[in-house]
């Protein structure tokens, strides 16, 4: 029993951050009808800024500290907010960079020049990353301290828990307002039909510009989020973009809501057959996304549009 | 460490200095040689991966052993010069450093490499070409095994060896009479799988049977799967096979469901990697081998505080130490033959008549036609994480182990 908790409690903390990472693919995708590929990279980097604020912060506030293992005190008080906002607003500056470089000058052109253009940004983000920090790992000091905390004897770190209340309260704010707001409102009319969106005096550059703007903004923060259990570097988002983007394939790229659960539905899965057999997780995994999308090409929530002439 | 230490930039400028200051260091007594200088080289990892901090200690260690053999006028009466390959920790370039030192350089043997899978890309070279290779880095139980069954083989190494740090924590399980079961742990990469094989194959010899073997992924951040199932098996004993962060975040889980067996693991804790993962507290609780000893010697003090100001870190030491034994014992073999040619420097190091009192241990002799391993199993010693240094470990049971304990 106590073992199944554990298991829950586990897969919905990593689920947490599929869940944020595939809902930042689902609007890019709902607006754009692109991805950002580099997303991988952008959380790690989003790591690493919020390392570097917390180091700037806890230097600022005296006292010799390392930037490979920063004392728990360095995350305290405002400084982890403070850090990812930084990471955050600075991510979400770069996805105006990438969105303006590598996406719009292909986007609605034929052929798939954006994905390439895309990975491309973010090796270069990554390589640049690799020349100012180094390829080592670092250690993140939690908000909230590291003390396991036990709920019916299962074990659970106050991270864990951050992460998935922030994940919960930023995808309900954000579905909140994409269904609630005039901007929200607009942006789902881009999503729907940019022609028609463009003639009813929405401004449609300005909405893509803002989703990529925003889906870079979630990186960024799910990247600090995810440091302190991780432990930051500068290769530890690639497998977080890809797990996140299976699950958004397995909820539906273009319903935020079905992206949300199909990343809480993938770490479950993650942690639930490795308690049968840790090996054979990842194939478990793709094996599913592969029946899935043979069955249901859209995802599980996907919309089965169909285009009236 | 300030985060500027760790740009490739950085690292990149430190191999070149320790390139460049070479000569100077080498050349120090100035002095009539009487013939063209020998060349040695290293080829390895000086710049690209986190190992590389250990071939730059390798640099180290043999830039020492050259001022002291040179110093005393050198070897047949000719100097030693130090060739400088960086293989940026990729095979390909590794294999063509390989080829330049041998074909262009001319050395006469060549130390290193720092990545066990670079050595195990152009092993068939030196032994093609007939020119011995040391290793001092790279512990891959396969890199000093002959190319075919008794062909004259030019690999040797004075290093750790996964093999015997396998037998060791192996024996150390059986010897302990705590031990009731035990369980087996490995990451799913080449160095876990391979450990895997190692463990599966000397816990057979010694007697043991695991109740339980599991695996993990290189990047998981949780293992408590895993764990629980270890946990059921009522396993006591956890023989853990991972590089330092993995084996950091296993006791991270460990610590989530208040799980905590013995956890015997292989040297990748000793690395600074394991010490951020696990956090200081965790850290203490596995035990592993080193090579070299944190209780040092006079002797070995002595060295540490000669070359600790060029080392990036206290525990890179031990790779100094392996490549200043080396070279020394590549010396002899020189002396001992009156040649440098491969051949004859094969049969000298599989011969050497002269104990050597070296800085890991005496070497009486070190290596035979069968045996290139310079360091045995229980040349290891126990080691564990203390108030977040490395300190020696010393229980009842590591007393109690003799040298035939070491089987496998």
């Amino acid at each position: 029993m106590t073992t199944l908790i554990q298991v829950l409690v586990s897969g919905l903390a990593i689920g947490g951050v599929y869940a944020l990472i595939a809902m930042s693919f689902s609007i890019t995708f709902t607006t754009t009808k692109t991805l950002n590929f580099a997303q991988g990279e952008f959380v790690a980097v989003g790591a690493f800024l919020g390392v570097t604020v917390l180091y700037l912060l806890a230097r600022a506030g005296g006292g010799e500290v390392g930037f490979a293992s920063l004392p728990p005190w360095a995350s305290a008080g405002l400084n982890y907010p403070v850090a990812a906002l930084v990471a955050g607003l600075v991510l979400g500056a770069l996805g105006l960079l990438l969105f303006a470089v590598a996406v719009r000058p292909f986007a609605g052109k034929a052929g798939m020049n954006w994905v390439m253009s895309t990975i491309g940004f973010g090796i270069i983000v990554q390589s640049l990353g690799l020349a100012v920090w180094g390829p080592a790992p670092v250690n993140v000091p939690s908000p909230f301290g590291d003390d396991v905390i036990r709920i019916a004897g299962a074990g659970i770190r106050p991270q864990e828990i951050l992460i998935l209340v922030v994940a919960i309260l930023l995808m309900l704010g954000l579905d909140r307002a994409m269904r609630g707001t005039r901007i929200g409102k607009a942006m789902r009319a881009v999503a729907a039909n940019p022609q028609a969106a463009a003639l009813m005096g929405i401004n449609v550059a300005a909405m893509m510009l803002g989703a990529y703007a925003l889906s870079s903004l979630l990186a960024g923060i799910g990247g600090l989020l995810v440091a302190p259990i991780a432990s930051a570097s500068l290769f530890l988002g690639m497998g977080i973009a890809l797990k996140a983007f299976s699950g958004a394939i397995v909820g539906g790229l273009d319903n935020p809501r079905g992206c949300i659960a199909g990343g809480f539905a993938l770490g479950l899965l993650e942690s639930g057959v490795a308690l049968w057999s840790a090996e054979w997780r990842e194939i478990v995994i793709f094996l599913l996304i592969i029946v899935v999308l043979a069955v249901r090409p859209n995802g599980l929530f996907g919309a089965q549009s169909l285009d009236k002439v | 460490m300030t985060h500027s230490g760790l740009t490739r930039r950085g690292l990149m400028g430190g191999a070149l200095s320790l390139g460049l200051a070479a000569p100077l260091v080498v050349g120090a007594p100035r002095r009539a040689w009487s013939a063209d200088a020998i060349k040695i080289g290293f080829n390895g990892d000086l710049s690209a991966s986190p190992s590389a901090q250990s071939g730059r200690a390798a640099v180290v260690g043999i830039q020492a052993a050259l001022e002291d053999l040179n110093g005393k006028g050198g070897v047949l009466g000719r100097k030693i010069d130090l060739v400088i390959r960086d293989d940026l920790s990729q095979p390909p370039k590794s294999i063509q450093n390989m080829s330049d030192l041998i074909d262009n350089e001319k050395v006469v043997a060549v130390l290193g490499p720092t990545n066990s899978g670079n050595a195990l890309a152009w092993k068939q070279i030196p032994n093609q070409k007939r020119i011995p290779v040391m290793g001092c880095i790279g512990s891959a139980s396969d890199i000093t095994k002959p190319m075919s069954a008794h062909a004259d083989n030019y690999m040797f190494r004075v290093g750790s060896v996964d093999r015997f740090q396998v037998v060791a924590v192996v024996a150390y399980a059986r010897k302990n009479p705590a031990t009731k079961k035990v369980g087996l742990l490995t990451e799913t990469t080449g160095y876990g799988q391979s450990g895997l094989k190692d463990l599966v194959e000397v816990t057979k010899i010694q007697g043991i049977v695991p109740v339980a073997s599991e695996k993990l992924g290189v990047n998981d951040t949780d293992m408590t799967s895993q764990l629980a199932k270890l946990k059921n098996a009522e396993v006591d004993t956890v023989l853990l096979w991972a590089q330092g962060t993995p084996i950091g975040q296993v006791m991270r889980s460990m610590d989530k469901i208040g799980y905590f067996p013995t956890v015997l693991t292989s040297w990748a804790a000793d690395n600074l990697s394991f010490l951020n993962a696990a956090g200081p507290a965790l850290a203490e609780k596995p035990i592993f081998l080193r090579t070299v000893s944190e209780a040092r010697s006079a002797r070995q003090q002595a060295f540490f505080d000669r070359i600790r100001p060029k080392l990036d870190a206290d525990s890179a030491f031990s790779f100094a130490v392996h490549a200043y034994d080396g070279t020394m014992l590549l010396a002899r073999a020189m002396a001992q033959a009156g040649a440098t040619d491969g051949a004859a420097l094969r049969s000298a190091l599989e011969g050497l008549k002269e104990p050597y009192e070296g800085y890991a241990k005496t070497y009486a002799p070190p290596f035979s036609k069968e045996n290139h391993e310079g360091l045995g199993a229980a040349d290891q010693h126990w080691t564990c994480w203390r108030g977040g240094r490395l300190a020696a470990f010393e229980d009842a049971v590591v007393a109690s182990l003799k040298p035939e304990d070491f089987k496998g």
